[in-house]
């Protein structure tokens, strides 16, 4: 951890604005940018105000790079964007991308982002992640010259080896179920929270009609008219209480949701470990087919049953130099094979033991980070009741003077 | 509309410990000046047996409960406005509770025990316990309110529920209505005038109340005429100021009442729609507790807390349906039976102008004032006397009433955090718990 970028410099995206400009096809379009701030730490030790450097991105460019991370290392479970769109909305809530508490929240999100980025041993030494950080121009170019989407696996290999893959390596097999159960877990969660938060909204508010038809009521009273007017606002202030309480569920909810997308990275992982294997699986099937054909050709019997077989058979057997030849270039196949499989194979390996590295990392900063969640949405519970405590406190006190 | 008027009804000018004497003779008060200066107050006006032994004969009859000493009489009722009815000068206690359910062969229903204790010369023992059902009660209402019609008798809790909706034996109901009829009891003993009513009596008292109801109705028909106290359809020019603003304050009173009604209401029907959500949240982060090594203790302690919240909640808003919604559907029912009690005087008092303009029309020379006509007036004094006095001691037991009732409410708010604030206080130490420390 000495090495981690976030102990030298430090990291905030401190400001969002909305930009206008011409999008590829020329269409104007409205979007969002964000201000990050960079200062180094050392500096601010020494008692010097350290200068600020500053660059603006968008949400687009932080996706560049997450998956330019994605591709690169793909054993390591790569720390999620906040959501693109608003989702898990109740009905205070906007959908709307360009609304100005979405957008606070997206970019208290992806300053969390590049601080997770900074803060992991791996990840915070890319070239192109500091880049990102310090320079403005040009650094879209330089991300694509690394081709890294070349490297990226299609969708459809890696769906096919899921399928098909015999022996993965049963640690994955699980991590794989844990993160698809996950995720389930999650949104199921923070579906049934919006619809919460939503109810628990409508009872505060329906009681500010009670601070309405006391003072109403008190009109026409002498001796009970004061301690009802005085209840009345405290109903009041019971009702608009909820706005800042639901506001403050808001960042639980997004803690939630950080995990809930954190879980499509560990399947990426996971998902990454059944191409490896399954690319390995198959060059040994290659390679075990090649070494049989081979021994086919060399002492004449065959043993499996093969179309070129039987028509050799059936229009006349070869040459002994044809099957010769055939069989010199199958045994430099089988060489390079060998080779290729021994490469694969360590390969594989090596990824098995780098990727659980990182899972067990992740799986220790995971459990930290939700039962801090935890503990502050206790603490957030606490406090709601406390005000509700207080209010009617402060109610049943005007009631009694009536 | 100020409130002044209605607030503290204007007391008679008489109200207080004065001596009977000073007080100024009711027809004194009239246009008297038709009447002449001949007309000097009998010295057995002033007298409250002499009262009693005149015939106050209601209209169509029926003699009016006179056989107590504190009859209908307006001036003892002022008198004992100021009797401040603490645990000392108190001699009659009741209750209503033990309900019992009975299953006979025509229909099912509720009995509830009514339980008296007294030192009143009108009692012929110090205790009784009788067993009561709803239609008894109903039918003392109804004969209080025939015997005493310048009196406010208090409602009774609704007759009919709606059949499918409402379960009629059902705990909560049945309790519900036996604290509605035990308040109704109570509030009776504690007037003055109708506690001593005859059928009050008979109603505490009697082993077999049907066999009274059937003397009742004997009588009646013996009579031949209507019980309800009805005068002919007389117009009331305009409502003393008074009983105006009574009336006024009645209206806008119970329209306030309603819509604290349907609030109140709304609010049971959010906080129940949010259980419903609450009951599906807290099973979820148990799931996860499911799935997880270390964060199982953490989220099963969290959906353990939030169960222990809905059950805070479920009795909140049972507490408020059962005790907040009725208490103030009486008191709307309570304004309906007074502004009908308010409507009744006004006919009262436009028969007296009625007749006293006929007498006018007249123009013979009358020395004397004829005795109907005397009689309507004596009614009408007797009837705003009354009716105002029932008023300041309605306007101080609905102060009481409300401030208990809201209070509670508050009370029933502060409980319900309060159980939620242990629940999650008690969970923190065990999310901030750390494996190593087991």
């Amino acid at each position: 951890m000495e090495d981690c970028l976030s102990k030298k410099i430090e990291i905030t995206v401190s400001e969002a604005e909305k930009r206008t400009g011409r999008n590829a096809m020329n269409m104007q379009e409205t979007y969002t940018a964000y201000l990050i701030e960079t200062r180094a730490v050392e500096s601010q030790n020494e008692g010097q105000c350290s200068p600020v450097d500053s660059l603006w991105r968008r949400y687009s460019e932080f996706e560049l790079l997450r998956n330019y991370l994605l591709v690169t290392y793909p054993h390591i479970v790569v720390p999620p964007l906040p959501e693109k769109r608003a989702d898990f909305v109740w009905h205070k809530l906007s959908a709307d991308n360009m609304d100005p508490d979405f957008v606070e929240r997206r970019r208290i999100g992806l300053e969390n982002f590049l601080l997770r980025v900074a803060s992991h041993p791996v990840l915070c030494q890319d070239n192109i992640f500091y880049s990102f950080l310090t320079q403005e121009g040009g650094w879209k170019e330089m991300v694509n010259e690394t081709g890294f989407q070349l490297k990226a696996d299609s969708r459809l290999k890696a769906l096919n080896a899921t399928f098909r893959v015999k022996n993965p390596d049963k640690r994955f097999t699980e991590l794989k179920h844990y993160s698809d159960e996950l995720q389930s877990v999650i949104s199921h969660l923070l579906r049934v929270r919006a619809r919460v938060a939503d109810r628990l909204y409508g009872v505060y508010k329906v009681h500010g009609n009670y601070g309405r038809v006391f003072s109403e009521w008190s009109a026409i009273e002498k001796e009970m008219g004061d301690g009802l007017q005085s209840a009345g606002h405290h109903m009041d202030v019971y009702a608009a209480s909820i706005d800042d309480i639901l506001e403050e569920e808001e960042h639980y909810a997004d803690q939630l949701k950080e995990y809930l997308f954190y879980a499509e990275a560990l399947r990426a992982v996971c998902r990454k470990h059944e191409l490896m294997q399954y690319d390995l699986e198959m060059a040994a099937q290659d390679l075990t087919s090649k070494k049989q054909q081979c021994e086919e050709l060399a002492t004449g019997t065959v043993r499996t049953f093969s179309l070129k077989g039987m028509t050799s058979k059936l229009f006349g057997q070869e040459t002994p130099e044809q099957r010769e030849a055939k069989i010199k270039v199958l045994e430099e196949q089988i060489q390079e094979g060998e080779e290729q499989l021994k490469s694969k194979n360590l390969e594989g390996r090596d990824f098995v033991k780098s990727a659980w590295a990182d899972i067990e990392r992740f799986k220790e900063q995971k459990n930290h980070d939700l039962k801090e969640a935890l503990i502050s949405y206790a603490v957030m519970q606490i406090s709601m009741c406390k005000k509700g405590i207080q209010v009617w406190t402060n109610a049943k006190e005007c009631f009694s003077k009536m | 509309m100020s409130g002044g008027a209605a607030g503290t009804a204007k007391a008679l000018p008489s109200s207080g410990p004065k001596s009977l004497r000073e007080m100024p003779h009711p027809l004194a008060t009239s246009s008297s000046e038709e009447m002449g200066p001949a007309l000097t107050p009998s010295p057995d006006l002033l007298l409250p047996r002499s009262i009693a032994d005149k015939d106050l004969s209601l209209p169509n009859g029926t003699p009016v409960d006179t056989s107590s000493p504190a009859s209908s009489s307006s001036l003892l009722n002022r008198l004992q406005l100021d009797d401040d009815l603490d645990g000392e000068t108190r001699d009659l206690f009741v209750t209503v509770d033990d309900p019992k359910k009975h299953v006979c062969t025509m229909e099912t229903y509720i009995t509830y025990r009514v339980t008296t204790k007294t030192t009143r010369a009108e009692f012929d023992l110090p205790e009784y316990s009788v067993r009561r059902r709803y239609q008894d009660f109903d039918w003392l209402r109804n004969k209080l309110e025939e015997s005493q019609p310048t009196h406010l008798i208090p409602p009774l809790p609704e007759k009919f529920v709606v059949k499918g909706v409402v379960d009629r034996f059902s705990e909560e109901f049945v309790e519900t209505r036996r604290k509605a009829l035990d308040k109704f009891l109570k509030r009776i003993t504690d007037h003055p005038v109708l506690s001593f009513n005859e059928h009050f009596n008979v109603f505490l008292t009697a082993k077999d109340l049907n066999a009274y109801k059937k003397q009742g109705m004997a009588l009646l028909s013996k009579m031949g005429e209507s019980v309800k106290y009805v005068t002919g359809g007389y117009k009331l020019r305009s409502r003393p100021l008074e009983f105006a603003a009574i009336g006024e304050y009645l209206d806008t009173f119970s329209l306030k009442l309603g819509t604290i009604d349907r609030i109140a209401q709304r609010i049971i029907k959010e906080q129940l729609e949010y259980l419903v959500e609450l009951r599906e949240y807290g099973p979820v982060y148990s799931t996860w507790g499911g799935l997880e090594v270390e964060l199982a203790e953490p989220l099963e302690g969290v959906s353990a807390c939030i169960g222990n919240c809905c059950t805070a909640l479920e009795e909140l808003s049972e507490d408020m349906s059962e005790d907040f919604l009725p208490v103030l559907r009486e008191y709307i029912l309570y304004s309906e039976s007074m502004k009908n009690v308010l409507k009744k005087r006004d006919q009262v008092q436009a028969e007296y102008e009625a007749k006293l303009e006929a007498v006018a029309l007249k123009k013979e020379e009358r020395p004397k004032v004829p005795t109907d006509v005397e009689k309507c007036q004596d009614r009408v004094e007797c009837f705003n006397a009354d009716l105002k006095a029932d008023m300041e001691r309605w306007q101080n037991n609905k102060r009481q009433d409300f401030r208990q009732l809201l209070m509670g409410m508050a009370d029933k708010n502060i409980q319900y955090y309060e159980k939620c604030l242990t629940a999650w206080e008690s969970i923190i130490p065990l999310l901030q718990d750390k494996p190593e420390t087991k």
